[in-house]
């Protein structure tokens, strides 16, 4: 079972990240975020955060199953593993891009 | 034992009952996977058929061949059954016939499961067949969009049969993956470690996960939906707090992996045929491998694409418009070592050869548009068109059709024993690629002119009228060529010449048996030590039908296979599987009542029905295990085994523990649908929200500590050989204190006042449901303790009734909690 996690954490880490941040967007552009006194450009700085510290796990992630404690007994789960956690950390970071390049409510 | 008399025996003990009878007490998977197909072929013909009844309609303008509200009803039940009747149930049977033969094992983990699974799925497509012929199938279109499926704009009973029959049937596809997923981890040929496993089963394992985690937010949205009409429960009704947008998100939320659903088998059975065509091995498995679960994984986070035309701002838009163009690259990975594997092998120019060269070429164009509509401005101009319904066509026709068909072809010789002989299928496979392009060329061309989908007919001058007849006439010329198909299937399986065992020369484990296969699949279990053991040893067949693996003496009398570590495929347990029995299929009879009960507003029947499933799963689970100890049994080879049965972890723990993950999956949409409702939704707040006293939440929490203490308990006491009733007992009274504290937030609520109560009362139902289960489950271990079932060195069930204990505490602290939440914070 702990190969099985090795493969699959870094890309559902990614999902759940990419849906939180889709989600705080929602929250942001609602009614609430201003309601509870909070402007725009405090939720650019929190979409950002949240963001730089998604891609900030994954790289953690991956430095953490390339390292020794991690590292599984099969050369291919490592392989396939690691292969997963580059991709993971690519998709974290195109994804998420958009965060600093568009429009927030528009 | 000579390998006759071995084959004699096995055969005895693992055949079905012969005659009619047998079809309904089989458990066989070999007979299952036959009648999965069977019954998914029957509903791509009559899909076939509205398909045609559709290209007739629209091949001349004004046409009065069919009316709008037919027509609704013709394109509705078209996407229905080729989605939930066909595409999925054809990969459950090709996995279900196929996975334990492919994995060198003689049976499914479940077989129960996988009756009860086929069932479900006959009876809620039945329903669906039923409503079409009696003239009131669902008319809103294969996603039901609300407010066109509410009560208010679809009165009739049309939407309620498409909500309650894919939900039936939905029962199927969950049973169905957590069969394949606990199949694939844990029942394979001793040896077969994870970097052995035959491609296929990667792909099975991938796409088994994503259903569970990808048909919880539809069950959900269409639970939801149907509670909205039958009780009047808001949840998409804008001026009562709900939003129809939420439906949206549910149904894509499930629509677009469903696509990926469909599309890995298809790929899976690509990965497999075309290197044995080739004549070589598949390149870069590993590579393989990740692009499969990266895709399954990132296909999740493509759903706000189909809903680009609603108003979401451009920051939400580029999210998913990068995670669109994202998932062309692991696709990318797949096509180009396909390409790979033909280039370093040699190549043969069979039919099933030509069905793959099919899709690379029908995909490809598919993949294309599809990074087209990935483009947002691209999508905002092309939405609802025919250029969409091309594109879709392109994609699953071209992506999973026709890979089916190379299947069909390839395995044609192992489910029939014969030889083709007549060649109608080389006819056939001009007729269908040529009509299926010059068809959908057409539609996207009427689709970039503007020709919106959906729409029974068009006015004429619009320059659509040449495009629209040839469309409809490459369409007659698919479906006459899918007709030969289907006459060259039947005339080759019923006269064509006796075959070779392995006629395509392949080295996966399923050519490693004579053909049709036996019941049991094995005559023994081979030891396995590369990804292709038929080619390690081209005798390999002869030697396990003589008894020289594991398992090879029946002297047991009974249905036995292996369990091996997920990780290495080293031999771990000993499984002994049920016979043959009618309860799956009586279950799923009775399961029906459920859904018809809600269909026919008989609501009567519902708890009825629902306490008839519970004594029928009481007794199928009460007839497993045993009251007397075995210890390690031999299973050949020199090597001992315990029984899965008296191991800490039996199938039954694995199935339990990927149930909940659908099940979990399910809890999250809802609370997904609960933050979405509070975040956007116009209408709220509602008049009041309910606060919760101290004695409220002392019953959450003391419910909660007393279940999971109480479990624990029980659990070490059956380990130290004492009584477990006390740890019983706790357990019991922490599921009744929770289900209490459930039941007066539902008394604190009104259903139908606002989307937040309703919303409220579906959380506290789910809880209230948990901790009722949880409670009968610990009265059903009581009573299994007691007759001698469950001791310290049978603690498996134990076990599950830990998991769930601990999964109904999880749900019932988050769920109740966010419930009072905004009453607390008032």
């Amino acid at each position: 079972m702990r190969d099985v996690l090795r493969i699959s954490v870094p890309l559902t880490i990614w999902l759940a990240s990419f849906s939180a941040v889709y989600g705080l967007q929602g929250l942001v552009c609602s009614p609430r975020w201003g309601a509870a006194g909070l402007g725009l450009a405090a939720g650019r700085v929190a979409l950002v955060a949240a963001a730089v510290a998604a891609v900030a796990l994954q790289a953690v992630l991956l430095l953490g199953l390339r390292g020794p404690r991690l590292a599984p007994a099969s050369g291919f789960v490592r392989g396939v593993s690691l292969a997963l956690a580059v991709v993971a950390l690519v998709a974290t970071a195109w994804t998420l891009l958009p965060v600093a390049t568009t429009s927030l409510c528009l | 034992m000579n390998a006759l008399r071995r084959h004699r025996l096995l055969t005895r003990i693992w055949s079905s009952e012969p005659g009619w009878k047998g079809w309904f007490t089989t458990v066989n998977h070999s007979d299952l996977g036959r009648m999965f197909l069977f019954v998914a072929v029957l509903f791509f013909m009559i899909g076939g058929i509205l398909a045609m009844l559709i290209r007739a309609q629209l091949a001349t303008p004004r046409s009065a061949f069919l009316g709008p509200d037919v027509y609704n009803q013709v394109f509705t039940m078209h996407g229905t059954i080729m989605m939930f009747l066909f595409a999925i149930p054809l990969f459950e049977g090709i996995a279900v016939y196929l996975l334990p033969k492919l994995l060198g094992t003689r049976d499914l983990a479940f077989p129960r499961l996988t009756a009860y699974g086929f069932w479900c799925y006959v009876l809620g497509g039945s329903l669906l067949l039923f409503s079409l012929v009696a003239g009131i199938a669902p008319d809103s279109g294969w996603f039901m969009y609300p407010p066109l499926s509410s009560r208010a704009a679809s009165p009739g009973i049309n939407t309620d049969f498409w909500l309650l029959g894919i939900t039936f049937v939905e029962i199927s596809a969950i049973c169905a993956a957590v069969e394949i997923t606990v199949t694939v981890l844990r029942y394979r040929a001793p040896g077969m470690s994870l970097s052995r496993m035959p491609i296929f089963a990667w792909y099975a394992l991938v796409t088994a996960v994503m259903i569970l985690t990808g048909f919880p937010p539809l069950i959900l949205g269409s639970i939801l939906l149907e509670l909205e009409r039958a009780f009047d429960m808001p949840f998409f009704v804008t001026e009562r707090g709900g939003d129809s947008l939420l439906w949206q998100h549910l149904f894509w939320l499930f629509g677009h992996p469903e696509v990926y659903i469909i599309f890995l088998p298809a790929a899976g059975v690509i990965s497999t045929i075309l290197p044995v065509m080739a004549r070589t091995t598949l390149l870069g498995y590993g590579w393989v491998v990740a692009a499969a679960v990266a895709l399954g994984v990132l296909s999740f986070g493509l759903w706000v694409h189909h809903m680009f035309t609603t108003g979401i701002p451009h920051m939400g838009l580029a999210f998913f418009s990068a995670a669109s163009t994202l998932v062309a690259v692991p696709t990318a990975v797949q096509v180009f070592a396909w390409i790979g594997t033909l280039w370093k092998g040699s190549p043969r120019l069979t039919l099933p050869m030509l069905w793959i060269l099919a899709f690379f070429a029908t995909f490809v164009i598919g993949g294309l548009t599809g990074v087209m509509v990935a483009v947002v401005p691209f999508n905002w101009q092309a939405h609802d068109t025919h250029f969409i319904v091309a594109h879709l066509h392109y994609v699953l026709v071209g992506g999973f059709v026709f890979p089916m068909l190379a299947a069909l072809y390839y395995w044609m010789p192992h489910v029939t024993g014969r030889k083709r002989f007549f060649k109608l299928g080389e006819t056939a496979f001009w007729l269908i690629a040529i009509g299926f392009h010059v068809t959908f060329l057409a539609v996207h061309w009427a689709g970039l002119l503007g020709q919106r989908r959906r729409i029974h007919t068009y006015d004429p001058g619009q320059g659509w009228e040449w495009i629209n007849l040839i469309a409809s006439i490459g369409g007659f010329v698919t479906a006459i060529g899918f007709a030969l198909v289907v006459l060259d299937v039947v005339v080759n399986a019923a006269v064509a010449v006796r075959g070779s065992r392995n006629p395509w020369r392949a080295g996966t484990l399923d050519w490693a048996m004579p053909t049709p296969p036996a019941a049991y699949n094995f005559a023994s279990l081979p030891l396995v030590a590369s990804r292709e053991p038929v080619h390690d040893d081209p005798d390999l067949p002869a030697r396990l039908a003589r008894g020289e693996g594991y398992l090879g003496d029946p002297a047991r009398n009974r249905r036995e296979s292996l369990i091996v570590d997920i990780a290495t495929g080293e031999p771990a347990q000993l499984v002994v599987f049920p016979a043959n029995t009618a309860l799956p299929f009586v279950m799923a009879f009775v399961t029906g009542g459920i859904f018809l009960g809600m269909l026919l507003k008989a609501y009567w029947l519902v708890p009825l029905a629902a306490l008839g499933v519970a004594a029928l799963v009481a007794r199928w689970v009460w007839s497993l295990g045993s009251t007397r100890e075995e210890g390690p049994q031999a299973v050949g080879r020199g090597l001992a085994l315990p029984l899965a049965a008296e191991s800490p972890d039996p199938p039954g723990w694995w199935g339990s523990l990927f149930l909940l993950l659908a099940n979990g999956t399910l809890f999250g949409s809802l609370l997904f649908g609960y933050a979405f409702l509070w975040t956007v939704a116009p209408g709220w707040p509602p008049a009041a929200y309910p606060e919760p006293g101290l004695e409220d939440a002392l019953l959450l929490l003391g419910g909660v500590s007393l279940s999971v203490a109480g479990i624990r308990l029980a659990d070490g006491a059956l380990r130290r050989g004492s009584g477990a009733w006390i740890g019983l007992l706790l357990g019991l009274a922490g599921a009744g204190a929770t289900g209490l504290a459930a039941a007066t937030l539902l008394l604190g609520t009104s259903h139908d006042a606002h989307a937040y109560d309703a919303t409220v009362w579906v959380v506290g139902g789910y809880v209230l449901f948990h901790a009722a289960l949880t409670g009968g489950m610990t009265l059903f271990l009581g009573a299994r303790a007691a007759a001698g079932y469950v001791t310290g060195r049978r603690l498996g069930e134990a076990r599950i009734l830990r998991l769930w204990t601990d999964y109904t505490a999880a749900v019932a602290l988050l769920g109740l909690g966010a419930a009072w939440l905004p009453g607390l914070a008032m």
